[in-house]
């Protein structure tokens, strides 16, 4: 559960979700993710740390160069728990789905019934 | 409802496409005997009192146990059998899009709060594709990442990853 809160807080500010979009096209260094971001240089090592420390991003230093990059794990942490959520609605359409045909056929034997009346 | 959790929302998408009438597709939303046919959930049916498809319009009605199993499962959650929802048609486009705001004021100890059902609808030669997005649950942290656009994002994220499977 603490899991789960820190990931939405982590992801809680526009600035950490602009990086984080950044990082989807790959691993990335900080001038590149800041340029890319459309975002100030000040802070940018602060949200980095932020998304490090939550687990949402990790760092991989190369001599002076740092390069960043998304880690799976705590995206999946938020998928699962919306899973049931997700599950409820597959239930949902599910059944939209089966009264979607029920109603198809009531209205091709209605429009059937009507057609031949009206030879 | 005082964990961590339960006081967050996420934003869910779902597409789904059906072989069917676009017709038939947009008046089981947006008309009383249509939305009763399936909104359920599971083991719920529904009784709508209002239901004016405009934008504005009021969507109201009850949510009733109908199994066995719920009924009993209700009584000793110490909840009653049925609960009135009150929403609303906040965006309607026909047979394109649609807008359900959802008024959550019957959860105990919860501030009341909106949740929204947004629909995207289009028609592709026989087929309908339907793009449901919705709210998981509510926090004001939540809503607040939604206002700034937040919309979608997990699910980009999703297909960025692949599930966990």
């Amino acid at each position: 559960m603490l899991m789960q809160l820190d990931a939405f807080q982590a992801l809680a500010d526009p600035t950490r979700r602009r990086i984080v979009e950044t990082l989807l096209a790959g691993e990335q260094q900080v001038a590149d993710v800041v340029a890319k971001a459309g975002i100030h240089q000040s802070g940018v090592s602060r949200h980095l740390r932020i998304l490090h420390d939550s687990g949402f991003v990790s760092m991989r230093p190369d001599g002076q160069r740092r390069f960043y990059a998304l880690q799976p794990a705590p995206f999946r942490e938020l998928e699962g728990w919306l899973a049931p959520y997700r599950e409820l609605w597959e239930a949902r359409l599910d059944r939209f789905g089966a009264a979607l045909e029920e109603r198809g056929k009531q209205r091709l034997a209605k429009e059937a019934k009507e057609g031949k009346k009206r030879s | 409802m005082n964990t961590a959790a339960e006081a967050q929302r996420g934003t869910v998408v779902i597409e789904r496409s059906y072989r069917a009438n676009i017709g038939d597709v947009w008046d089981l939303w947006t008309t009383k005997d249509g939305f009763e046919s399936w909104w359920g959930p599971q083991g719920f049916r529904v009784e709508v009192s209002k239901l004016e498809a405009r934008v504005g319009g009021a969507l109201r009605y009850e949510m009733i146990a109908d199994s066995p199993e719920m009924i009993a499962a209700m009584k000793q959650m110490g909840s009653p059998a049925s609960h009135a929802v009150n929403s609303r048609f906040t965006e309607l486009e026909p047979r394109q899009r649609l807008v359900i705001t959802n008024l959550i004021d019957f959860i105990p100890g919860v501030t009341p709060y909106e949740n929204r059902v947004a629909v995207d609808f289009k028609v592709q030669g026989a087929q309908v594709r339907m793009v449901v997005t919705f709210d998981a649950m509510h926090s004001d942290q939540m809503t607040q990442m939604q206002k700034e656009g937040f919309t979608s994002q997990l699910t980009k994220l999703d297909k960025r990853f692949g599930s966990a499977a």
